[in-house]
């Protein structure tokens, strides 16, 4: 009993009700996940990408609108204007130049300003072997990286690629405080770090704000930089709460312990249609397509899947539209390829695959599978259209989706029978040694990102080569091959279109992927608050947090 | 009969009969739970749907029906399961004492000091494959019901080796011996039927006990896998759409709640059966 | 009395061993490896990094001879590097172990404190309305799932009344104590409505053996008052068989912390362990489920300790 009082004497002492956003100068941000390192190059995260890129800025961008843009530099160098230039490799092959002045006034945290010395210590940690940086490889193409003055920064590329200017993954480490933690011992480095020894340190920061706490597995502190050279922010301080469960984090902003749930990494679609329905009075709600495809790999090693009748019949008994139309109420568009239609690179001549039953059945047909036993087609041999239909367990509206697609099949005589497995199975095992039948699953890709890993003959993983490649399927077609080598090196726009719109023309007729639809970030915003704008891709709205402000 | 185990076997009934019988009921009243309809999801409940529908516009009351098949199936054979283990490991333990007994008890004991959660997440995340063994088919049932017996044995262990202790010193026992019975047929014939009632009560305990576990790891996607319904698998997808279908996180709750309430009532009025020590005169 | 203890502690230490062998196996029965998680959510890594990060990361080796290292570096007391969190693991560990510390310790001694007297208070009036209602309790708080009880009490007292903040931790700049203590009562209450129905079972139990007793009668009729008799030797016969549930509750409450953590976006030891073993992290993962087992080991060896203190007809060696 006397436990009872004492609660009841705390509850009286609280304030009752949520907390009231008088001043609004701090936002609370929620999203699903806990970046565990906060070091820029090592292991990538999507949410240590939201987060940091409130308190650092790489060199350039893709902006809302999906055109590179200049963040810690001057002017973006090209060709056309001579930032860029070609030059003669001494190996005799050709490689690209590319100059970069750093802004005048951008500074670290403690004032120190932003230098070319910066980007040789990022250059340095990337290519180093050993550093326990993700992707090296991209580090290692950059040949050398040479400091014209303080601020101007030369990159010598090893060839020449029309992406020669994009340097949105390229971030300056603090040369002062990093560049002898990291030549102390390179190989232990990434646990060294300032960044997640002292997080707190002002100096790690060259954006509108820095961190200034961090709460294992729970939060983190941002609080402004007074020496950030673009736009003051509005917000003194940002909290960025952790809640992994969508079901606590909608609890969360309703009760008003959170003012905004990040549309990158926040609520399902399902559950922001539903909130939609309820709390249109506090929010506006942005649905943005993202660079998310999902989509259905088919493993062609399989008999029935050799066929191309067979593949486009499966496309053909889909009535996709409907399914986006009655899960999603629209709001993730059905897919004709892996390129987004908001792509510069999209063909809109890329055939579509409508809802046909009779075509489907037809093609079946031809394809040999003419009898029906126990509702599944079956051929002269006997064998049944029957594969084994796998993506990640546990997620929600992907088991949905499995379960109107499975039953869609089932009319035109296809079995879909469901096996589902946990996300590090699917990867790691089933998909990388291509032990699936059709696995469905999404790809994230920055804007005009050539396809070489993932529809390339050379690239599909076999044991010879430790399982490395993500050309799933097992696709081989000489044309794709040609036309994405010369993708790699065609720099007239005119003409890559032209590659591009052929490329995804073979794509859309091969089949031998199932589009699905693009996946839609939602966006609950409360109303008073302005200033977010979603991109759509992988460059979350956090890169211009300092626009963000209330009404 | 009192008034408790009455409405534990009051709530038992329906719900045993219901999973035995699930598919000639959803033959009569016309639902096929695992029927998609997208134009009525979300419906709330209604004539034709006394319980609502869920995500995909599937009955619930039929997916509660077969979920109860699966859960109880589930959990029923992993109690079986944990309860001949741990029969076997306490009678040769209680019987045969000594050396056996102390190794066979210390493996008991490491068991017992696993933490059980996690270590059923690692062994539910293992590939059988690697293994040798099957993949699991179905939603895996038997796999789950595998590992969460993998739990459940040690404490059928410990009641009965208690019970063969004390049986081994009866007379009727080493008459037995002295007429030259081997072990075997003692275990068997002598020291097992009279240890019916531990072995009916701890397995009785364990099936509510299995129940919970298998709706944990069904909760955090690791055990039946859907399409199969089970009532751990339905309350996963109904957290994120809690305020606008709350009754699609209400029903699978309650039935769980129920049912292990009154399987533990029930092995508790067995337990007073078998021991009126307890009871007041 | 020392060399049952000691004797007990090198049955511990051997079951530990054998626990940590057979997780860091199981662990590795795992399908794919962290660097394949790395990969698959990352275009931009080639194969060759992925080569060059197993290698680094020390993937590529046999599973047996990675264990070796690592309980020589344990012997040592190197507990290794967190791979995911790039620091040691005891540094990653302490901040979630203490707020599951926290957590566990105020749910046990709320659901004792509420536990043993509604055990008592039914035990006492066998029979009666109390006892049933008591009862019908204690059945039903120990078949509550406990993430749906976690889900109901957000929805009720945070969403619909605005009692209570939804997660458990407030962020630094708020946390002042009744801040902290404000978030703690729903997790403690879903953790401590589970536990304390099954006290009040076994206290329930217990205590009514201890009523039936001749004694008992006795001192009842001498006049002594009820809550004497309640107070006095029924209490402590009837904290025997209580300790020993008492002690191997606590080891599970780590467990079932799990899902209430995952709820309550309560950054403690469950959440840390699914993270991870889901992310492979070998380490950490081994040096969270030791903790766990060795708190499970320590509560076992305290309940049999209270056991014999206790009761003192039964000496030292248990009766199991």
């Amino acid at each position: 009993m006397r436990a009872f009082a004492a609660l009841a004497l705390l509850l009286g002492l609280m304030q009752a009700g949520p907390a009231a956003t008088q001043a609004r100068d701090t936002l609370t941000i929620g999203i699903t996940q806990f970046p565990s390192t906060l070091h820029p190059m090592i292991d990538s995260m999507a949410a240590k990408s939201y987060v940091l890129h409130m308190a650092r800025r790489p060199l350039t961008t893709w902006d809302k609108d999906w055109k590179l843009v200049c963040l810690m530099c001057v002017d973006l160098p090209t060709f056309e204007n001579g930032g860029a230039r070609r030059v003669t490799l001494p190996d005799g092959r050709e490689g690209a130049e590319v100059t970069f002045r750093i802004h005048p006034d951008a500074k670290w945290g403690d004032g120190r300003p932003v230098t070319a010395a910066d980007a040789i210590l990022a250059w340095d940690v990337g290519r180093h072997p050993r550093s326990g940086v993700a992707s090296g490889e991209a580090y290692r193409r950059i040949l050398n990286v040479e400091a014209r003055d303080a601020k101007t920064v030369v990159f010598t590329n090893e060839r020449v690629t029309f992406s020669y200017n994009d340097f949105s993954q390229f971030e300056f480490l603090p040369d002062h405080v990093e560049r002898a933690r990291f030549e102390a011992d390179p190989e232990t480095y990434r646990r060294r770090t300032a960044f997640d020894t002292e997080p707190g340190n002002p100096a790690l920061a060259n954006g509108p704000y820095r961190v200034t706490q961090v709460q294992p597995g729970a939060a983190i502190v941002l609080e402004q930089n007074p020496h950030w050279h673009g736009a003051k922010p509005h917000f003194r301080r940002i909290v960025v709460r952790v809640i992994e469960n969508t079901a606590a984090l909608e609890a969360n902003l309703l009760s008003g312990s959170i003012d905004y749930v990040a549309g990158e990494l926040g609520f399902t679609l399902d559950q922001a249609l539903a909130l939609e329905k309820r709390q249109a009075a506090r929010f506006d709600f942005v649905y943005v397509p993202s660079l998310l495809y999902e989509h259905i790999d088919l493993n062609l090693d399989l008999a029935a899947l050799k066929d191309v009748r067979v593949r486009r019949a499966l496309l053909h008994a889909l009535d996709r539209e409907a399914l986006v139309r009655q899960l999603f109420e629209g709001k993730q568009p059905v897919a004709r390829s892996f390129v987004n239609p908001r792509d510069a690179s999209f063909s809109p001549d890329t055939p579509a695959y409508a809802f046909d039953l009779p075509r489907a059945q037809a093609l079946l047909v031809e394809a040999g599978y003419d009898r029906v036993v126990d509702s599944v087609r079956q051929n002269a041999a006997g064998e049944r259209l029957s594969f084994d239909f796998g993506t990640t367990a546990g997620n929600r509206i992907r088991e949905t989706v499995q379960q109107v697609l499975q039953s869609q099949w089932r009319r035109a005589g296809i079995e879909a029978r469901i096996r589902n497995e946990p996300a590090r199975v699917f990867f790691g095992e089933s998909l990388r040694q291509r032990r699936f039948q059709m696995a469905m699953y999404a790809w994230f890709s920055a804007p005009e990102s050539v396809p070489r890993t993932t529809l390339h003959s050379e690239s599909i993983p076999t044991e010879a080569n430790g399982w490395a490649g993500q050309n799933q399927p097992g696709i081989r077609n000489a044309d794709m091959d040609a036309a994405i080598d010369a993708l790699e090196r065609e720099l007239d726009p005119g003409r890559r279109k032209a590659i591009w719109a052929r490329v995804q023309r073979i794509y859309a007729e091969e089949a031998w992927v199932l589009p699905l639809y693009y996946r839609s970030d939602p966006f609950a915003i409360p109303k008073w608050l302005a200033g977010i704008e979603p991109t759509g891709h992988q460059y979350y709205s956090t890169l211009r947090v300092e626009h963000w402000r209330p009404r | 009969m009192n008034l408790r185990l009455a409405l534990a076997l009051a709530i038992l009934g329906p719900v045993a009969l219901a999973a035995l019988l699930a598919p000639q009921i959803a033959d009569l009243v016309g639902h096929d739970p695992a029927a998609v309809d997208l134009m009525q999801r979300y419906a709330p409940p209604s004539a034709a749907h006394p319980l609502g529908t869920d995500e995909l516009g599937r009955d619930v009351l039929m997916r509660l029906v077969f979920g109860a098949r699966v859960s109880l199936a589930v959990g029923l054979a992993a109690a079986l399961a944990a309860a001949a283990i741990g029969t076997a490991i306490g009678l040769v333990s209680g019987y045969f004492g000594g050396r056996t007994d102390a190794v066979l008890m210390r493996v008991t004991d490491a068991v017992l000091s696993l933490p059980v959660l996690p270590v059923l997440i690692v062994l539910a995340a293992v590939d059988p494959a690697k293994l040798g063994l099957p993949a699991g088919d179905g939603g895996g049932l038997a796999r789950i019901a595998a590992i969460v017996a993998a739990f459940g044995w040690p404490t059928v262990a410990r009641l009965v080796r208690a019970a063969t202790l004390a049986l081994r010193a009866r007379d009727f026992v080493r008459a037995a011996g002295a007429l030259g019975a081997g072990p075997l047929r003692i275990m068997a014939v002598h020291i097992l039927p009279n240890c019916t009632a531990p072995i009916l009560v701890a397995t009785a305990l364990a099936v509510g006990g299995t129940i919970l576990f298998e709706s944990v790891l069904s909760f955090l996607g690791l055990g039946i896998q859907p399409p199969v319904p089970s009532w751990g698998n339905m309350l996963t997808g109904a957290q994120e759409t809690i305020w606008q279908a709350p009754w699609l996180a209400l029903w699978p709750g309650l039935a769980i709640l129920a049912t292990v309430a009154s399987i533990n009532l029930v092995a508790d009025a067995l337990q007073e059966r078998a021991d009126p020590r307890l009871t007041r005169r | 009395m020392i060399r049952y203890a000691g004797a007990r502690a090198f049955q511990g230490l051997v079951v530990l061993l054998a626990a940590s062998f057979a997780i860091y196996m199981l662990l590795g029965l795992m399908p794919g490896d962290p660097v394949d998680l790395m990969a698959s959510g990352n275009p931009d890594i080639t194969p060759d990094d992925v080569r060059r990060l197993r290698e680094l990361h020390g993937l590529d080796r046999p599973l047996a001879a990675r264990y070796a290292d690592w309980l020589v570096a344990l012997l040592q007391g190197d507990l290794g590097y967190s791979r995911i969190f790039n620091k040691p693991v005891l540094a990653t560990v302490a901040p979630y172990l203490a707020n599951t510390a926290a957590l566990m310790l105020v749910a046990f001694a709320l659901a004792l404190a509420v536990g043993l007297p509604l055990g008592l208070a039914a035990a006492s009036r066998r029979g009666g309305f109390l006892d049933g209602a008591i009862n019908g309790f204690a059945f039903l708080s120990a078949a509550t799932p406990t993430f749906w009880l976690a889900l109901l009490l957000i929805v009720v007292f945070a969403v619909v009344l605005g009692w209570l903040p939804a997660s458990a931790l407030p962020p630094p700049g708020e946390d002042g104590l009744a801040a902290r203590a404000a978030g703690l009562i729903l997790p403690v209450a879903t953790l401590a409505t589970v536990s304390a129905g099954e006290y009040a079972r076994h206290m329930r139990a217990a205590a009514s053996e201890a009523l039936a007793q001749d004694w008992v009668r006795t001192a009842r009729a001498k006049g002594a008052s009820e809550f004497r008799v309640l107070s006095g030797h029924v209490l402590r016969n009837a904290l025997v068989p209580v300790a020993t549930v008492a002690a191997l509750g606590f080891g599970s409450l780590f467990s079932g912390a799990l899902v209430t953590e995952t709820v309550f976006a309560y950054p403690g030891m469950g959440k840390l362990i699914y993270d991870a073993i889901m992310g492979s992290d070998f380490n950490l993962a081994l040096a969270c489920l030791l903790a766990a087992s060795t708190l499970v080991i320590v509560a076992n060896f305290a309940a049999d300790m209270v056991y014999a203190v206790l009761d003192p007809r039964i000496g030292f060696g248990g009766a199991r």
